[in-house]
């Protein structure tokens, strides 16, 4: 048999379990209330009595039969009186104000009995209440009974054991709806997280969880699931764009070479041109689809990771002091001079060699397009904000504002760069990297024009520092 | 000089090995990793060429048998992999150099020539000397017939390496990876210009040049 959904839910299993733990919690302690108040005003009765008892006994030692005869004649006319029997030893009545002894057998020991008395109320109809009375042998034989009338704590035992009941079936009828509510309201949440997951599984990537804005556990979760969902659907068009770009800017090259070796194959035939230097050249056209594949496909990497890997710590300044001497000499041989100002024991938690690759590209970028008798620095700071900068600053023709956004992107290449050699993957390639690091790559003006030099370009590859640093 | 080459593309092992016999190397060709390890455990081999992926059994696994079993012969890892960590994970595995393909057969030349001379060098020199050109390891100077050659450190570990090199060529990867340890495509010929620059200290004012230019390969440091 199939239980209905609300029964089957874990939250209203749950709320079953806490159910039960409760109330085998509330047990005792509605047992020691009884206990404690009505057990309690049983005993305080019983207590009474014998404290009676316990004064006529003195009484009798005192005075006798006659002695105690007398001291239960004054009682019986006192205020709230006890109920009261004195017996010979046979059991015959001597006095009192019961007729018979509620206790039947005459041991030697005292012995408690419960019973009833009528009494007449105040419209004169008979009223049976309960009463209470112990019975003991005094020391000459005689039988003595002190009852009293406990009708008024019976029935305030009587109360508070409804109440108690009362409590009890409370515990259960509140914790029941409450887990009804509960079981509810988690099915209803956990609802829209099982549709969005089905949604996915059966291919629409755009499904999303729909927030509540309560900021509970479910909302966190659901904003979670969203957000790895946000990054797979990024993943995956990252990689579908990947794929086209790939496609795109390979088979531009790939054209180039085989038209070449076309050429090439109808000079040999017609007996004129060099079959050698056209397989050279065709060789060098490999080369370059070749790095351009690479470079293209470690961006690709990069970007779909999300995350560079292998990161560990470095100190920022002894990474550009090693690159700045990789460059420094191509840069002193083009006639321009090459500064490095580094800021030494940065905290930076990053993949070295990705971030060494980004620097050197900054640097040949700078070194590239800055003519002679211009100048070329790289900076290693700080940022005020805690993030570490590398900055890399050329006195060249620059970057044209609404040119920059596009420099960045694969490929571009500006009208004025096209003589120089490389395949215009240099600042992709760096702000992929800063992007897989958590960080950005920034464009700004250089240090203006001067004389015969270009207002220039200032590069800065941004990078958040290494954490707990 | 005896080369085993362990790879399944029977075309490219063809070219390979016909590359490698230009050179002057004894080839062996195994088709898959099972066959090669059973070939490198036969015969006495001075460089071994290791394709990463195999059917049977991957270059890694033979690799990482061969290097259980005691045997100690340099290896180069070929890859279509090019990643770091496939770099590592090829290293690690007891590879000696890893090489990406496509390659130029300059590229593997060098880099077998350089694997087999380091077999060679048993005992750790305090000085290196080619020619009249001499390198103390200790006190890190260089002279060359008698004159002292000031280096910055950079060139000083450059020449090392040519020297520790000498007579065979040496591609700009390769310094690049060896000297500078950067396995990234600096763009332009960065290594190009740190050569020179060696060249004219320890060529210039000298009667012969020993820093030579080889066409599409790289480099090489004759005596």
């Amino acid at each position: 048999m199939r239980l209905p959904r609300l029964f089957r839910t874990t939250p209203f299993q749950l709320t079953l379990l806490f159910l039960a733990l409760f109330a085998g919690a509330a047990a005792p302690f509605l047992g020691y209330s009884y206990f404690a108040t009505a057990g309690e005003v049983a005993r305080r009765a019983d207590a009474d009595i014998s404290r009676e008892m316990g004064s006529l006994q003195a009484a009798y030692r005192l005075g006798g039969v006659n002695g105690l005869n007398q001291t239960l004649i004054e009682r019986a006319a006192g205020e709230r009186p006890f109920l009261y029997l004195l017996m010979k030893p046979d059991g015959t009545r001597i006095s009192g104000s019961l007729e018979t002894s509620p206790v039947e057998e005459r041991t030697d020991n005292d012995s408690w009995a419960s019973f009833s008395v009528t009494e007449t109320d105040p419209d004169g109809a008979p009223v049976k209440r309960p009463a209470r009375g112990l019975q003991r042998k005094l020391s000459g034989g005689e039988l003595l009974f002190v009852g009293a009338d406990v009708g008024e704590s019976e029935s305030f035992v009587a109360s508070i054991v409804r109440a108690l009941w009362g409590a009890a079936a409370l515990v259960l009828v509140v914790g029941l709806a409450g887990g009804v509510l509960v079981s509810r309201n988690v099915s209803r949440s956990m609802q829209g997280l099982v549709d969005v997951v089905s949604a996915v599984r059966s291919g629409d990537l755009h499904a999303r969880v729909k927030l509540r804005g309560t900021k509970d556990e479910y909302d966190e979760f659901a904003a979670g699931l969203n957000d790895m969902l946000d990054q797979l659907q990024r993943s995956m068009g990252g990689l579908r764009h990947a794929g086209d770009a790939i496609a795109h800017d390979l088979r531009t090259p790939l054209a180039r070479l085989r038209a070449r070796m076309e050429v090439a194959l109808i000079d040999v035939e017609a007996g004129k041109g060099d079959p050698r230097r056209a397989l050279e050249t065709a060789l060098d056209d490999a080369d370059g689809v070749l790095r351009t594949f690479n470079a293209v496909l470690a961006i690709a990497r990069l970007q779909s990771a999300g995350r560079a890997p292998d990161q560990q710590e470095f100190d920022p300044g002894e990474l550009a002091a090693d690159v700045s001497e990789l460059y420094e000499p191509l840069c002193e041989d083009k006639g321009l001079e090459f500064k490095a100002e580094v800021t030494p024991g940065l905290p930076l938690r990053a993949n070295r060699e990705f971030i060494a690759q980004a620097v050197a590209n900054l640097i040949d970028n700078a070194c590239k397009y800055t003519p002679s008798g211009g100048a070329v620095m790289l900076r290693v700071r700080r940022r005020s904000s805690g993030e570490i900068e590398f900055s890399v600053t050329d006195t060249g023709p620059g970057v044209p504002d609404e040119d920059r956004a596009r420099v960045v992107q694969r490929f571009v290449r500006l009208e004025n760069s096209r003589s120089e050699p490389g395949a215009g993957l240099g600042l992709s390639l760096v702000s992929a990297v800063a992007e897989a690091h958590g960080g950005r790559l920034e464009l700004s003006e250089g240090p203006g024009k001067v004389g015969e030099m270009g207002p220039g370009l200032r590069v800065a590859l941004v990078l958040p520092s290494a954490p707990g640093a | 000089m005896r080369i085993l080459v362990i790879e399944d593309d029977l075309e490219a092992a063809a070219a390979m090995t016909r590359g490698l016999q230009e050179a002057g190397f004894e080839t062996v060709h195994a088709a898959d990793g099972a066959l090669g390890l059973a070939a490198a455990r036969d015969g006495e081999f001075d460089v071994l060429i290791v394709d990463r992926m195999m059917p049977k059994m991957n270059g890694v696994e033979v690799v990482e048998t061969v290097r259980r079993e005691g045997d100690n012969t340099p290896v180069l890892f070929l890859s279509a992999l090019g990643e770091i960590e496939d770099r590592v994970t090829g290293l690690k595995a007891g590879g000696d150099d890893y090489l990406v393909k496509p390659y130029a057969f300059a590229e593997l030349i060098a880099r077998v020539e350089a694997l087999s001379r380091r077999r060679e060098t048993g005992a750790v020199a305090t000085t290196l000397k080619v020619g009249d050109l001499e390198m103390n390891l200790i006190n890190r100077s260089v002279h060359r017939q008698g004159k002292e050659i000031d280096l910055q450190p950079r060139e000083f570990q450059l020449l090392e390496f040519m020297m520790r090199h000498a007579g065979q060529s040496v591609t700009r990867t390769m310094l690049l990876e060896k000297v500078w340890e950067y396995h990234f495509d600096p763009q332009t010929n960065v290594i190009d210009v740190h050569v020179s620059r060696l060249r004219s200290k320890i060529d210039k004012g000298f009667d012969r040049p020993m820093l030579q230019t080889v066409r599409g390969a790289g480099y090489r440091l004759d005596p």
